[in-house]
């Protein structure tokens, strides 16, 4: 690491954990912008380097979420208690049953969808293209489904999640969620940057390049690609963990396994930002969501056409996203050598 | 590296674009209240979140050009600032956040929907900003202990109570066989255990228990169970869709059941859309325009109804009456209180006991209104095909004689 990369990753940090006090306001939709950074950068994995385009990553950020609420709940109360309509008792956490559980629940979060990614992986990573995009679309419209119908879980009642005590004033929620949602994000992109400077990494685009070569050359390409959606699962479960804490209601197919919005956004995310870069997933999750809540506000009731306008306008002014827009424009910014005397014989063969 | 200098630029360009949004409004603006409201303008809710706006907007209006709202000697009116929360759960969360620490709203209307309603609820409970509602009926709204969630609606298990009830005493008091197929989401799950209550303790059975997708648009597989088995009462909600969608495909199959029971009969306008088909169907509603109850603002149901149609060019449904009645239930609130301090607001809210042209008002601990029975209405037609709702139950109301049961689809 560089002089100047580290000033910017501290300047970065520093940004980012002084954000909620510099705007106290925003506090909702800066942890909801971690969040979608998470989903964005680890659906990277699959889609930008690995070139399986998967629709299926929003089935583990849902079955994170249940699994957090659940655990939190269920560690101190009957969950079927909890979750029953019209139940006439009310439980209430107390401040360190509430953070015990959240600690506890985020963790079971992480690791139950990375064995789950393990197991579907297995079955059905085999499938390529299109084959695997339909599959994985079935995945989270399935997992909506079925949690819909589960009664312990809240059925399609919905689920509230606990709570936050009443410690620390009014703005103590939006700070905690804050700032476990940066840590969050903090956390992956560190793992994913790690993953960047390994072989690991070189795998995951050999594939995406040719997986039959890859396979020829004696990697064990099946090996590699559940590790790799293992990797995104494991994020993916604790960003649901977070926002199931933070919306504070769980509902199926609207909050959870929400593949119409949240499984499209993070594809969008990537795409914008340049899949197959590291900062590409970062700075399209932040332009995307900056652009969706101008529309929210400026356009109401045509927020939808008018983030249709501007996912056309992407795709036909910036194909590569932002990152490779840049990349094209200033290639010796990016480190790559280029030899004036040829570009100015392109621009003139024009 | 410039690279990264594109980066810093780009962050502070955030900044500056955070930092110049900041456009707070306080809840007094001159003499303005200013009520927040995230609305379902879009998504699958969004006919009846148009009803829900259309409510709210014609009792600001009215209560408005009536004088306002007297507070402290001072005269104010109500303004809204409206949200579209694309009848999402999760946005309609953040808008709440939004709209009360970023607009600064101190008072909040409800959302369209029990599923929606649910996700405001911790938010304005957790920085004391009373909100009353008037679309979320789901009883586990009310047992969580809320103490700024005040409700003018009755609970979603009362629905189809009332024809439940009906459909065993015309049987002679023996229970009835019931079918039922309910929408997988707050709302129509909680009608569904006010249907399981009712049919325990009358001792009927349920021989069909259903459950729909959200977005519904085929029960076909229900309505072929209800052929073969034949109950003796139809049960089916979903909200606008769940009507439509039950009264097409009956009429499509010829599905012939002694009684039909649903919700949200009015709100699809059941009678002007499917006209002779939605003939019989009998539906739960918190307010028809015939009841009797008066108010100084719209003075009755008739006359609410009919200045609604002026403005609106529809017949109101409930979900519309329910919503200005949200109005009257601040306006009343605010006087009482005299102060705009949201504490005493909430302890006014609490105290309310009022007649409005919709019904009683009157909210028990849990914030739901206790003092507004339903109505049931059935769809009735004259030979000319032109349909209307008529009030049949409870008797009191009753403008109408239920019929009973259906005549088969061969005979009609």
């Amino acid at each position: 690491m560089n002089k100047n990369n580290l000033i910017l990753y501290i300047g970065i940090l520093i940004f980012g954990l002084s954000a909620p006090f510099i705007f106290p306001a925003f506090k909702v939709q800066l942890s909801i912008l971690c969040i979608l950074i998470v989903l964005a950068t680890t659906w990277n994995i699959q889609g930008g380097e690995m070139g399986y385009n998967s629709f299926g990553n929003i089935l583990f950020y849902g079955l994170g979420m249940y699994l957090c609420a659940s655990v939190q709940v269920g560690m101190f109360f009957p969950l079927a208690e909890w979750t029953e309509s019209g139940g006439e008792k009310t439980f209430v956490h107390t401040p360190s049953q509430f953070f015990q559980g959240m600690a506890v629940g985020l963790a079971v979060a992480a690791i139950i969808p990375t064995i789950v990614a393990g197991l579907i992986g297995y079955a059905i990573l085999g499938l390529r293209g299109h084959y695997f995009a339909i599959c994985t679309l079935g995945l989270g419209v399935a997992a909506g489904e079925i949690s819909g119908g589960i009664e312990i879980i809240g059925a399609g009642q919905g689920f509230t999640t606990p709570p936050f005590p009443d410690v620390g004033g009014l703005e103590a929620r939006g700070e905690f969620f804050y700032l476990l949602s940066f840590g969050t994000l903090v956390l992956t992109f560190i793992a994913v940057r790690a993953i960047y400077f390994t072989r690991f990494k070189l795998i995951l685009n050999a594939i995406r390049d040719n997986e039959d070569k890859a396979e020829a050359m004696g990697i064990q390409t099946m090996k590699y690609k559940i590790i790799g959606w293992m990797i995104s699962a494991f994020f993916c479960g604790l960003a649901g963990g977070i926002m199931g804490g933070l919306v504070g209601y769980i509902d199926s197919t609207d909050v959870a396994f929400d593949g119409r919005e949240m499984g499209v956004f993070m594809v969008l995310m990537a795409i914008l930002g340049g899949k197959g870069t590291l900062w590409g997933p970062v700075i399209g999750a932040t332009v995307f969501h900056i652009f969706k809540e101008g529309f929210w506000t400026f356009f109401l009731g045509w927020q939808y056409v008018a983030l249709g306008f501007l996912i056309v306008v992407i795709v036909i002014y910036f194909p590569e996203g932002i990152m490779g827009w840049l990349r094209e424009k200033y290639p010796e910014r990016f480190g790559e050598v280029v030899d004036e005397a040829d570009r100015k014989a392109q621009v003139e063969l024009k | 590296m410039r690279v990264k200098n594109i980066l810093i630029t780009f962050v502070s360009a955030i900044v500056i674009l955070f930092s110049t949004s900041f456009a707070s409004f306080a809840k007094v603006v001159g003499d303005k209240i200013i009520l927040g409201a995230a609305i379902s303008l879009t998504g699958k809710y969004s006919s009846n979140g148009v009803h829900t706006q259309n409510g709210y907007n014609m009792a600001v209006d009215r209560i408005n050009s009536m004088g306002g709202v007297k507070v402290g000697g001072k005269t104010y009116k109500f303004d809204i600032i409206y949200y579209d929360d694309e009848s999402n759960p999760k946005r309609a969360a953040q808008l709440a956040e939004r709209l009360i620490s970023q607009d600064g709203v101190e008072f909040m209307l409800g959302p369209y929907s029990s599923g929606l309603t649910k996700a405001i609820a911790p938010v304005t409970e957790k920085y004391g900003v009373p909100m009353v509602e008037a679309n979320g009926a789901s009883r586990s709204l009310f047992t969580k202990g809320y103490k700024y969630l005040f409700a003018v609606l009755a609970p979603a298990n009362l629905y189809l109570d009332v024809a439940i009830r009906t459909a065993v005493e015309l049987n002679g008091g023996k229970g009835v066989r019931i079918a039922q197929a309910f929408e997988q989401d707050a709302f129509s799950q909680d009608v569904r255990l006010g249907i399981l209550d009712a049919a325990k303790e009358t001792g009927s059975e349920i021989i069909i228990d259903d459950k729909l997708p959200k977005e519904l648009n085929d029960m076909a597989a229900t309505l072929v169970k209800v052929k073969q088995m034949k109950p003796d009462v139809l049960v089916v909600s979903g909200h606008t869709k769940g009507a439509l969608t039950a009264i097409r495909q009956i009429a499509e199959m010829k599905v012939d059941v002694p009684m039909l029971a649903m919700t949200h009969c009015d709100a699809a306008k059941l009678s002007k859309q499917h006209g002779k088909n939605s003939q019989y169907a009998l539906c739960a509603s918190q307010w028809h325009k015939t009841l009797t109850y008066k108010d100084d603002f719209f003075k009755d149901g008739m006359t609410y109804a009919a200045d609604f149609e002026k403005e609106f060019g529809y017949d109101p449904p409930y979900q519309a009456a329910e919503s200005s009645a949200a109005l009257l239930v601040f306006k009343d609130a605010f006087e009482r209180a005299n102060t705009f301090d949201q504490k005493k607001v909430r302890d006014a809210l609490a105290a309310t006991n009022m007649q409005t042209f919709y019904g009683n008002i009157k909210f028990a601990s849990g914030g739901q209104n206790v003092d507004k029975p339903m109505v049931l209405f059935q769809v009735m037609c004259d030979g000319a095909g032109n349909c209307e709702n008529k009030v049949v139950a409870p008797l009191k109301w009753a403008s109408a004689e239920l019929i009973h049961p259906i005549p088969k689809w061969s005979k009609r």
